[in-house]
């Protein structure tokens, strides 16, 4: 606009000019009195037309500025025909400044309402022992956290403390005790209550009831607590009506420098607590990563589904080992959230990715399947492009070199049609049984947790024949039937590029997880380069078989293969035993093998045509099933296969056997 | 008296005067700059035009992409137009020799550019920096269309629009989004409650009236007005596409609630139909495609895909309707080119033509040529024992794209009134007994042809 230049073309400097002219004139006739007279009536004529064509003029503008920017009738086109799609906020008349909370402690029950509205009620049995604990943000009231410690059970106390102390400072807590809160609080716990200013904290007794209401390293604003009587029986119930001055917004808010990442942290901090260093004021964990780029990344364009629930810790724990991966894209990554939950959106929303919620379809592990079906139909819409899709789950740490795992093998799922997928889990991948992080192998059985699926074998072949929502089936198992898997192996590597952390789940539990995951190999070597990628083709990978079958030693059958002398003390030599197998699902002897060895012993895993691959003290061991394998020829006459007889039935397995 | 009376009205009238000689300066410098842009600014010599607010704003939005890696390329209908015919000027000039403002000083209210949403990579900080160059933004989002497919899913919005006004020009960004089937996509431009009505006048878009589909076009790097810009490799091919671009949605929640009435039949030999079907449609439109042929879903194919975005597990067929006037004599050719050999024609150019060809695994394609009258269009039918004649009466209408198993295709926008005609109201109850010379309530007998003809009109394989 500055350098807008008055045109000498337009009409009113044309009339400036003139009277201009028309005043030189006049003062040339200014003796004329007849003319002059005739001259100023002119020139009041002239001035008063001027004046008049203006006013047309700006009036003119006016209604065309006007018109232009009406036009009452598009507006119809591109009205939201939704109406209002967001409701007006309830909203209190004027900003409260005081919130009024109600805390309930007994045997059976708890509950706290903020204002009238319960924010945790739990009166189920058997459920929810210990001490529940609330965050409140001071300034707005809202619900940051909720998490409950049974401190009845060991361990429960550490992990309170744990999270009290990541609390940030000013924040309001929120305690009571369910049941029995006492007979695992130790003295750092309770010490840690004592600090907080709580009275009957320190000194919780068994089954005493218990309410507190304070401000993290403030003042208490209420508490109260009553003794059992008797070991027997259980406190009163106690109800802690308090009121809590709420404070100003800026005190809540940590100053961080006004960038993009900071906005997303800001939001994210003033809605949860619990994520550590995060929020913390000074010095926040960074919420961005950029790790190195991979030269040439086959999977930059390969899109990323996350598959989550409402375990956000988890759901935080996994997207960032999953943003610190070399070779990651981002914006290739979609989270599926099974649940109108917030919280695991909120996490989403941290680092900046895509989530998606998906409402709640069926029960239990149906509800899980039909959740995979949603979050990979819609993987595959998302990105039409794209030929594959890695899926993750978000209980796991993806190693640093995953992506440039998939980046090396990934051709192999273009190029050879005898395989289903490409998995960066190796079942049998313990810490004392795999080794080499640049070796792979072909498995008949898919691992999942982190693997990739090829476009066409879903939308040809799973898609449409997907269990529905009334079939209570997993959908792991499902896929893992012969109908589907039609045969075709998986890729694995030796050394497991995902790492199985979550302990909560609907088919997990903490026995579960340290018998069978905790001990899992997990590379943590950035940059391995892959060996031999191409000898995992089918024909290719017969002919390395029968090569290292060929060069194997065979082991002395006469041991037991479950002492630890089976194999010898030696490294880097190549071991071969033979265990009886009669029919191809013949897994009796295997499965007390597995056993003895501490690895999956739930169903058959990582077996190709018969034959196991695994290390032993840093010793390449092989299996092979006699004489269903057709490896079988290998066995020396000499050599009588290994039988072990299993155990008479009468414990059953721990639970149902899944990894969800 | 009436001399200093006078001389007091002089003054009053000058004074009066220059106001509103001030005020009409105002005027024509916020309003009226745009419409007289090229003449305004001849003082720049031998730069014509170079000044007005539309150059101004596009340069403005191709330094602020470029410098914040935004892959966007040029879209405008009219501007491409402008280049297309003076193609030679674009691509052979450097910013030095330009004399004349050509392209981007055309006068217009927008111009239009376009993104693909998956190459854009840094969509967060864009708009932050877009307001401090002085840009004001409209950004118009929505749920994604890819998602509703889908049962129950609810994502984070996605960008449809982005408008953004500097000074009296606007910058109209057209988000595209990848779709199954190759094409790119954009959605309706729908203002919520809150937005002004007045930020600028969108009823003179050129796009987002209603969502459109594209081809997604190739592009090329030229100079425009002395910017460099992308635009289609085929300008105008793009630009044909423009008023046909109309797309729409297929019905998922209603197809969701038809399922939950009517169950979804899963079996083995539904599955395998379905596949099948859905080769043959992929073969069908590969080939008319390459022909140039447009073609829409009739019949039991349009039916599956309004009632229940899929293909009718017993329908047997694959329906496809094409216009008379686009009959060309190397589709038969073509198609057994393709592995379908001819089946059987009925009829001729000139009335009730009709091609069947067999596809694999006994999934049969039919082909019906439209016929247009002034107030109705209609498709014939014969019965090849009798010789007798039908005519399926239909209500005039256009065509639309949508999006089916995978696919971009045409269905008549007018879906429910063409299937309501074939199928009568009752069309959500499914049925699986169906005559074709009966059940229709839009059948008409039409007479037989005479035995001299059959040997032209009815040819059967």
């Amino acid at each position: 606009m500055d350098d807008w230049k008055p045109s000498p073309l337009i009409k009113p400097f044309g009339a400036r000019k003139k009277r201009s002219w028309y005043l030189t004139w006049k003062y040339k006739l200014t003796n004329q009195r007849a003319l002059r007279r005739f001259c100023q009536t002119g020139a009041v004529v002239f001035l008063l037309v001027t004046v008049i064509v203006n006013i047309k003029l700006i009036l003119d503008t006016r209604r065309a500025i006007s018109e232009a920017n009406e036009d009452p009738e598009p507006e119809q086109d591109y009205d939201e025909v939704l109406g209002r799609l967001e409701p007006p906020r309830r909203r209190g008349s004027g900003p409260r400044r005081v919130l009024d909370v109600e805390v309930y402690s007994s045997r059976s029950k708890v509950y706290v309402a903020v204002d009238g509205t319960t924010v945790l009620e739990d009166e189920a049995r058997e459920q929810g022992r210990g001490i529940h604990v609330i965050v409140l943000n001071q300034a707005t009231g809202h619900v940051m956290a909720k998490r409950v410690f049974d401190t009845y059970s060991p361990h429960e106390d550490e992990a309170m403390v744990l999270f009290l102390n990541m609390v940030a400072p000013g924040r309001v807590l929120i305690c009571t005790v369910k049941d029995e809160g006492s007979f695992h609080l130790k003295d750092t716990a309770k010490a840690l209550l004592r600090s907080l200013g709580s009275q009957a904290g320190p000194a919780l007794g068994w089954r005493d009831t218990w309410a507190f209401v304070g401000r993290k390293g403030g003042p208490v604003l209420g508490e109260k607590h009553s003794k059992s009587p008797a070991l027997s029986s259980w406190g009163d119930p106690v109800l802690l009506k308090t009121d809590v001055p709420l404070s100003s917004a800026e005190e809540a808010e940590c100053h961080w420098a006004d960038t993009e990442l900071n906005r997303r942290r800001r939001r994210f901090c003033s809605k949860v607590e619990g994520y550590g260093s995060v929020c913390s004021c000074k010095d926040p964990t960074p919420i961005e990563f950029s790790p190195d780029p991979l030269p040439d990344n086959k999977v930059l364009k390969v899109p990323v589904a996350v598959i989550a629930g409402n375990r956000p810790n988890y759901l935080y724990r996994m997207l960032r080992s999953l943003l610190s991966a070399q070779g990651v894209s981002p914006q290739m990554i979609t989270v599926f959230i099974d649940g109108y939950y917030e919280e695991p959106m909120d996490v989403v929303a941290l680092f900046g990715l895509r989530g998606i919620q998906h409402t709640p379809i069926s029960i239990k592990n149906a509800r899980v399947s039909q959740h995979y079906k949603a979050s990979l139909t819609a993987t595959f819409n998302l990105f039409p492009e794209a030929k594959f899709a890695v899926v993750l789950e978000e209980d796991l740490d993806i190693a640093v070199d995953f992506f440039s795992f998939l980046s090396q093998s990934i051709h192999l799922l273009e190029e050879d049609d005898s395989l289903y997928c490409i998995s960066a889990w190796n079942d049998q991948g313990y810490e004392h049984t795999a080794e080499d992080p640049a070796l792979l192998y072909r498995v008949e059985t898919m691992p999942g947790l982190g693997w990739v699926l090829r476009r066409s074998l879903y939308k040809e072949e799973l898609e449409p024949k997907w269990p529905t929502p009334e079939k209570l089936w997993d959908w792991d198992m499902w896929m893992r039937m012969p109908e589907q898997r039609r045969g075709r192996e998986c890729i694995i590597p030796d050394v497991s590029r995902s790492y199985h952390f979550g302990i909560v789940g609907l088919n997990m539990n903490g026995y579960f997880h340290e018998a069978y995951f905790k001990k899992h190999k997990f590379n943590t070597v950035p940059g391995v380069q892959l060996r031999n990628v191409d000898s995992l083709k089918k024909e290719a990978y017969e002919v390395e078989v029968h090569r290292l079958l060929s060069e194997a030693e065979v082991l002395d059958h006469s041991k037991n293969p479950c002492e630890d002398s089976f194999l010898p003390d030696t490294e880097g030599h190549t071991y071969v035993a033979f265990i009886r197998m009669e029919k191809e699902d013949d897994f009796t002897t295997w499965t007390q093998l597995a056993k003895c060895l501490h690895i999956w012993d739930l169903d058959v895993r990582g077996n190709h045509r018969g034959l196991w691959r695994l290390f032993r003290k840093k010793n390449h061991f092989l299996v092979v099933g006699v004489p269903a394998s057709p490896y079988s020829v290998k066995k020396p006459p000499s050599v009588t296969p290994i039988f072990l007889e299993p155990p008479p039935k009468e414990e059953g397995a721990p639970g149902a056997a899944e990894q969800t | 008296m009436s001399r200093i009376n006078k001389n007091v009205v002089l003054a009053l009238l000058t004074l009066t005067s220059s106001a509103f000689l001030l005020f009409q300066l105002y005027y024509y410098k916020h309003y009226l700059s745009t419409k007289n842009g090229a003449g305004l600014s001849k003082s720049k010599g031998s730069r014509i035009g170079f000044d007005s607010t539309q150059w101004r704003a596009v340069k403005k939005f191709i330094m602020l992409t470029s410098s914040q890696n935004v892959p966007v390329f040029l879209i405008d209908p009219l501007v491409l137009e402008l280049i297309n015919k003076n193609f030679e000027q674009v691509k052979n000039t450097s910013q030095g020799s330009i004399s004349q403002c050509t392209f981007f000083c055309a006068p217009r209210d927008f111009t239009a550019f376009a993104l693909q949403y998956h190459l854009w990579k840094n969509e967060e900080g864009w708009f932050r920096i877009a307001e401090n160059m002085g840009f004001q933004c409209l950004k118009i989002e929505s749920k994604d269309p890819r998602l509703d497919g889908i049962d129950s899913l609810s994502g984070t919005e996605i960008p449809l629009h982005y408008i953004c006004k500097l000074a009296t020009h606007a910058i109209h960004l057209v988000v595209f989004h990848e779709r199954s089937g190759n094409y790119l996509w954009h959605g309706h431009l729908r203002l919520k409650e809150h937005i002004d009505r007045k930020f600028v006048p969108f009823r003179k878009l050129q796009f987002g009236r209603y969502p459109g589909a594209f081809d997604r076009p190739e592009l090329q790097q030229v100079t425009v007005d002395g910017l460099e810009v992308l635009i289609p490799k085929d300008p105008m091919h793009f630009v044909e596409e423009v008023p046909h671009s109309r797309f729409i949605e297929c019905r998922y929640k209603e197809a969701r609630a038809f399922f939950q009435q009517y169950l979804d039949d899963n079996t083995v030999e539904a599955v395998a139909f379905r596949k099948s079907a859905k080769e043959l449609l992929q073969l069908a439109a590969k080939t008319l495609n390459k022909l140039g042929v447009p073609f829409w879903l009739s019949s039991g194919t349009c039916l599956g895909w309004y009632r229940q975005c899929n293909i009718i597990p017993y329908s047997k067929d694959v329906d496809l309707g094409i216009f008379i006037q686009d009959y060309k004599s190397d589709i038969i050719l073509a198609f057994q080119d393709a592995g379908l050999p001819l089946k059987h024609k009925f009829g001729k150019v000139e009335d009730s033509l009709e091609l069947s060809f067999q596809g694999k695994d006994d999934v049969k394609l039919d082909i019906f040529f439209f016929y247009e009258e002034t107030d109705h269009m209609w498709n014939g039918g014969t019965q090849a024992k009798t010789g007798k004649k039908f005519k399926y009466l239909f209500p005039k209408f256009t065509l639309c794209w949508t999006e089916f198993v995978d696919m971009k295709v045409h269905v008549p926008c007018e879906t429910l009134e063409y299937i309501e005609a074939n199928y009568g109201k009752t069309w959500k109850i499914p049925v699986k007994t169906w005559d074709w010379k009966r059940s229709p309530p839009n059948v008409q007998p039409n007479g037989i042809w005479p035995i001299s003809e059959w040997d032209e009109v009815i040819q059967l394989y």
